[in-house]
């Protein structure tokens, strides 16, 4: 009896009774207005797709990653989308470990609902080939910290992770149209979903018997609220979802009241995200530029490595002159693909512009570090500009240049390098 | 040094010769020769002498089981009060709030509590009414307690008139004739915690200068 005792909130009568008189002269106890929302920090983690809301003391993990499926039968052109929720002990006592309770299961229902009947996500973008490979999408959000209100933060925190999740690149090709290449993100930049909008939760409670509204209750406020109701809005002024689950009886005046003021704070949270993601997605094609010897040519290359630019129909196979010689124009003007390449595979030539600039550093060590990092990449695009610059007609010597190089070379990498082999080797094989 | 019987207090064992550290703290030093780590965490540990803050979670025929936020309820006699008799034991709901005192604390027992002073008077244990109570670590509790008084508490007690009791357990309450005199009480308290001495005399003028 004392175990299920220390499980659940352990609440005074004085603060209840004090809650209720407090909001009678509009103030609540951690010194909010009724429709104020705590203070909201968005955070994102080193992978792409993953991010950390707090709201106030509530704290959400959420992690978006793909995969590979067969599509539904009756839908063979969309991809779909899966929401898992796990609320972890360590976020209130009351949370066991194992199977989600009820309110990890409503939790989950209200996000997945916002994004899937308003079709925030874009299904048929994920399809790669029809009736036989869509992505499957999972989103995992984690409860950290429960200081209420959970699921205007736990659907903050899948959206942002959403925005800045990035699925490998994937190409059909071979003969029958069914072979499939996917493409690390190292040989070509990884794609974002496509949002069409931002479903935001909003969660109004209602405490005592003149049923008080309040927007964003804390964990006390939750224990004393006799209903809440969840809207889920977008800018634009659509409702995709309402919930509201037993508790006190609501006048329709209220309701409409609060999809007024839900979808006045679903734009300033809506804004909060967009302009995180965005310096998050600055940071992220930062991070892809080295600056290092500043000179005219790399700057154009700097430039276009802020946008992303689809590499165009070149396939890289292997071996095969042509495509050297495409890519070797293509480089200046190319995005991020080309860090971390295997110096036996063809184009970038690491090998030819290492030896006719033995003043870098041992690039291939930097290859070996995380994919998003394009040092190599960002010199050996400086170097390929001389190049190009010099004279294109170099690349037949350049070519027999380059075995021999990579053949020393080789020799001369590091173990680790071997991982990168791996990598790229799955992309010679397809 | 010269030879000196040291007494260590928590934090401190001694093994073999040597004095280690068991706890994450500052180390104090009471002359003339206590030493002792002080921590401050969310989970109290009970010990007997302390006023502690109590919710009332159940009532059996012998008991009140309270919760003073240790790892077990403790127990509060019903005849421990003042001029308590079989005829006239108190009513008390689930959710009460008691400020009461701890007579025993062993491990692994429940502790036992009592509304009586050591004189068998009442003082001022019993049932705290109205106000709110707010969570605080043990830290701040001590801070709260000790002499020279907390800044902050001092600072508001000067301008605002409000009733408060702290409990050693990481609980204090507040009590004023207004509900936004307790909330900027309990909340600038509660905010000062992270605070050093001189943060919080900054924190405690911004503090009254928004109140006028």
């Amino acid at each position: 009896m004392e175990q299920r005792l220390a499980n659940s909130l352990i609440m005074t009568v004085n603060e209840k009774k004090f809650i209720e008189n407090a909001l009678v002269s509009d103030i609540r106890v951690d010194g909010r207005r009724p429709f104020d929302y705590r203070n909201l920090t968005i955070r994102f983690g080193s992978e792409d797709g993953s991010s950390e809301v707090q709201l106030g003391k509530t704290q959400v993990l959420a992690f978006v990653t793909g995969q590979l499926v067969q599509p539904y039968r009756d839908r063979p052109n969309e991809g779909s989308f899966a929401i898992y929720t796990e609320f972890s002990p360590m976020a209130d006592p009351s949370f066991e470990p194992g199977r989600p309770g009820d309110s990890a299961i409503e939790l989950g229902r209200i996000v997945d609902r916002g994004l899937r009947e308003s079709r925030a996500v874009d299904t048929e973008s994920l399809c790669v080939i029809a009736g036989k490979l869509v992505w499957s999408i999972r989103i995992d959000l984690h409860i950290i910290d429960n200081g209420g209100n959970l699921v205007d933060a736990a659907n903050i925190a899948a959206l942002a992770a959403l925005s800045t999740f990035r699925r490998p690149e994937c190409t059909v090709g071979g003969e029958d149209g069914q072979e499939l290449t996917i493409h690390p993100p190292d040989v070509r930049e990884p794609l974002p979903l496509i949002l069409h909008h931002f479903p935001v939760a909003v969660t109004f409670g209602f405490i005592g018997k003149e049923n008080i509204v309040v927007i964003d209750p804390t964990h006390y406020e939750e224990e004393v609220m006799g209903g809440s109701l969840t809207a889920t809005l977008n800018t634009n002024g659509d409702v995709c979802a309402i919930q509201k689950a037993g508790g006190d009886g609501v006048l329709q005046s209220v309701i409409m009241q609060c999809l007024r003021i839900a979808s006045v704070k679903a734009g300033d949270i809506t804004s909060k995200i967009k302009n995180a993601v965005e310096s998050y997605n600055t940071q992220r094609s930062l991070r892809k530029i080295k600056r290092h010897n500043p000179s005219p040519a790399v700057s154009n290359v700097a430039k276009h490595h802020t946008e992303r630019l689809v590499l165009g129909a070149n396939e890289f196979n292997v071996g095969s002159q042509s495509n050297e010689h495409d890519t070797m124009n293509e480089i200046s003007s190319t995005a991020n693909g080309f860090s971390n390449r295997d110096p036996n595979s063809q184009s970038v030539d690491t090998d030819a512009l290492r030896a006719s600039q033995p003043s870098c550093a041992t690039p291939l060590d930097k290859l070996n570090e995380e994919s998003t990092q394009v040092n190599p990449e960002t010199k050996s695009t400086q170097q390929s500009s001389d190049m190009n610059s010099s004279a294109s007609t170099h690349e037949a010597t350049d070519i027999g240049l380059q075995e021999n190089q990579s053949n020393t070379l080789k020799d001369a990498v590091k173990p680790k390098h071997k991982r990168r082999k791996k990598s790229t080797s799955n992309v010679n094989a397809s | 040094m010269a030879n000196q019987t040291l007494k260590l207090g928590g934090g401190l064992p001694q093994d073999g010769d040597a004095i280690c550290v068991m706890k994450a703290g500052k180390l104090r030093f009471m002359k003339p020769n206590k030493y002792w780590v002080e921590s401050s965490q969310k989970r109290y540990v009970p010990s007997a002498g302390d006023n502690v803050l109590g919710v009332v979670v159940d009532t059996k025929p012998e008991n009140f089981l309270v919760d003073i936020k240790g790892p077990a309820l403790a127990f509060l006699p019903v005849l421990s009060f003042e001029g308590g008799t079989r005829r006239n034991i108190p009513k008390f709901e689930v959710g009460t709030l008691l400020y009461v005192r701890v007579v025993s604390a062993n491990t692994g027992m429940n502790p036992e509590l009592t509304c009586m002073d050591a004189n068998g008077k009442a003082a001022e244990y019993g049932v705290l009414k109205e106000g709110y109570m707010f969570e605080s670590s043990t830290g701040l509790s001590r801070a709260l307690l000790s002499s020279p008084p907390h800044p902050v508490l001092e600072g508001l007690g000067k301008k605002l008139s409000f009733e408060i009791a702290v409990g050693i357990n990481g609980r204090f309450w507040v009590n004023a004739s207004q509900s936004s005199t307790v909330i900027l009480v309990g909340n600038a308290i509660q905010k000062s915690e992270s605070l050093s001495l001189v943060q919080q005399k900054i924190y405690l003028e911004k503090l009254l200068k928004s109140i006028q």
